[in-house]
């Protein structure tokens, strides 16, 4: 018995093991690689790990007092502003849209869900083409209508309109994505709630703010925590749009309209080389990912099963 | 009265349709234009051509790229798919010692934001020599911890009283694993194949720092290179990013059905 339990852990260990030897170097290994590092500070550019010097909590104490950092602490969270609502409301729109019997149901829903398979950096390029100054074929529909406000710097290169024109390219392609959680829960309602509701002589505003939408909360609350992860990641749409640009004048200092953390890390790293530093930086992103999640987990738990 | 309201329906479908394909119909039309009369407004270009493709793989090696991506994303795919089911195997039908806080590690794994993990990632893929490797784009991605979940409640689903029918008749774990729960687990191990290569498709980031070696770029980091090289050449720009485009749109429209059920799954049961 005991030599049969013996094998069938070694058996067990066996299948999970390519798994979880990758989970170990790659993920797991990495996170404590990475506080290493944040106590470090690159010396040298060649063989930069072995160059390592200890500095203890200096990479942090600079973060605290770093105006560039707390300025894209403060562009992440504009981002999370204006992703969260438009993201909510435009998939709920296209889901209400939908929630009819038609016949092109299944065509709708693909051209709605395609935009979200789809690599965000190319689609940044593409909508990059779209914005651009002068002639960018968004501008020409506008200098139509006599609008000639965006014609100069073009959407990417207004410091006000910047962030909207980057996260709107996230709201257009992730739209389908939650349209199709949406539909789901709008399929999961019985009819028969509203048909009481009609008997009693609710209006459609009624029927809307006080049946559909509250049972509709367990998505959208989904949706914000979808929404603050894509600010806490965002990189991509950035740096294929406006390389965290253009330049805001904030007290006499120059800040990036666009500067999200997300990109501050990726210069940190990738372009100034300071690994500690950078390190640093994704512990504060990680405390706030682990804030998020927790209050997710409070509030949409007990929420989801009804 | 009802047909009105279903007419009306359609219409602010198709405009909404409009507004999020536009990007995709204007970067096509654009990819068809002459060179320098990217930014003239037809809707349909005036003599359309097919030369921004043929320079786009001729000239700017987005041949070689299309190649790269191909053999990231289908080794990423079947790989990180084959070990996936491996481990939900363990997970559905065995029990082992620490089942559980493994399972609640892995699961808490997937809190942490994926911009965490670039610079240590970095670092061990510099430390092993992996660097301008297929190797480096790959093997740190093949614990796909959503994956993996994926397929442990699909395969929770197989009658346990099959799989200890089988265990009676003297099969082993590889044969239960291998002629039992992998043909009856093949329409979610298809998903996350799908999504899998999808998501290495389109891996742009992680493709970009561990590459500088110009036979080794994928098609985005090629697409980000000549973007930088080339800010002026439009219709080529749109020509290469219609082609990065193009196969993920095939896929879905063929298998959209594996691609919204995977992709909202965890959204909806979790």
């Amino acid at each position: 018995m005991r030599r049969s339990a013996f094998r069938d852990n070694l058996s067990a260990f066996l299948f999970l093991s390519p798994f979880i030897v990758v989970f170990a170097v790659f993920l797991a290994y990495p996170l404590g690689y990475s506080f290493y590092l944040s106590l470090h500070k690159v010396t040298t550019l060649v063989n930069v790990f072995e160059n390592l010097r200890f500095v203890g909590l200096e990479n942090f104490v600079a973060l605290a007092r770093d105006g560039l950092f707390r300025w894209s602490l403060l562009m992440t969270a504009y981002y999370a502003a204006l992703i969260v609502p438009l993201g909510i409301a435009s998939s709920l729109l296209l889901a209400v849209l939908l929630h009819n019997k038609l016949k092109l149901h299944s065509l709708f829903r693909t051209a709605f869900f395609l935009p979200y398979v789809l690599d965000l950096f190319v689609v940044g390029i593409v909508w990059t083409f779209i914005y651009s100054p002068h002639y960018g074929i968004l501008n020409r529909v506008l200098e139509r209508l006599s609008i000639h406000y965006f014609a100069e710097q073009g959407f990417l290169g207004r410091p006000g309109t910047a962030m909207p024109a980057v996260v709107l390219v996230n709201v257009l392609k992730g739209a389908g994505f939650g349209m199709v959680l949406y539909l789901a829960a709008l399929h999961n309602i019985p009819g028969s709630i509203y048909e009481a509701a009609e008997v009693d002589g609710a209006t459609w505003w009624q029927k809307l703010t006080r049946i559909t939408l509250p049972l509709l909360r367990p998505i959208t609350l989904f949706m914000v925590v979808v929404g603050v992860v894509a600010a806490l990641n965002a990189f991509v749409e950035v740096y294929a749009m406006t390389a965290g640009g253009p330049s805001v004048d904030v007290g006499g200092k120059a800040y990036g309209a666009t500067w999200v953390t997300g990109y501050y890390l990726f210069d940190t790293f990738y372009v100034k080389l300071k690994l500690g530093y950078a390190a640093a930086m994704s512990y504060v992103l990680l405390a706030v990912a682990v804030v998020v999640s927790l209050v997710n987990i409070r509030v949409l738990r007990p929420k989801t099963d009804y | 009265m009802k047909a009105l309201k279903t007419m009306a329906l359609y219409a602010v479908l198709a405009v909404a349709a409009v507004v999020v394909l536009f990007p995709f119909f204007w970067m096509l039309v654009t990819a068809f234009k002459q060179p320098g009369h990217e930014f003239d407004p037809q809707i349909f270009p005036r003599k359309p051509t097919l030369d921004n493709f043929r320079r786009v793989f001729a000239e700017f090696g987005f041949l070689r790229y299309f190649a790269n991506s191909l053999v990231v994303a289908v080794s990423a795919g079947v790989f990180a798919t084959f070990f996936a089911t491996l481990a939900a195997y363990a997970f559905s039908f065995k029990n082992f010692v620490l089942k559980d806080k493994i399972f609640a590690v892995l699961i808490a794994s997937m809190m942490v934001p994926g911009l965490m993990y670039v610079v240590p990632q970095f670092a061990i893929v510099q430390k092993l020599g992996w660097m301008n490797t297929y190797r480096a784009m790959v093997v740190p991605h093949l614990a796909n911890v959503f994956g993996l979940f994926l397929l442990k409640q699909y395969m929770e689903t197989i009658p346990k009283s099959l799989v200890d029918a089988a265990r009676i008749d003297g099969a082993s774990d590889l044969q239960i694993y291998g002629r039992l729960v992998v043909p009856l687990s093949l329409p979610v191990i298809a998903t996350l194949f799908l999504l899998t290569f999808q998501f290495h498709w389109s891996n742009f980031l992680w493709q970009l720092i561990v590459t500088n070696k110009e036979s080794l770029y994928t098609v985005p980091v090629g697409l980000a290179m000549f973007k930088q090289a080339h800010e002026e050449l439009y219709t080529l720009k749109m020509a290469a990013s219609a082609v990065s485009l193009l196969p993920i749109s095939l896929i879905f429209i063929f298998a959209q059905r594996y691609f919204i059920e995977g992709m909202t799954q965890g959204a909806i049961k979790e």
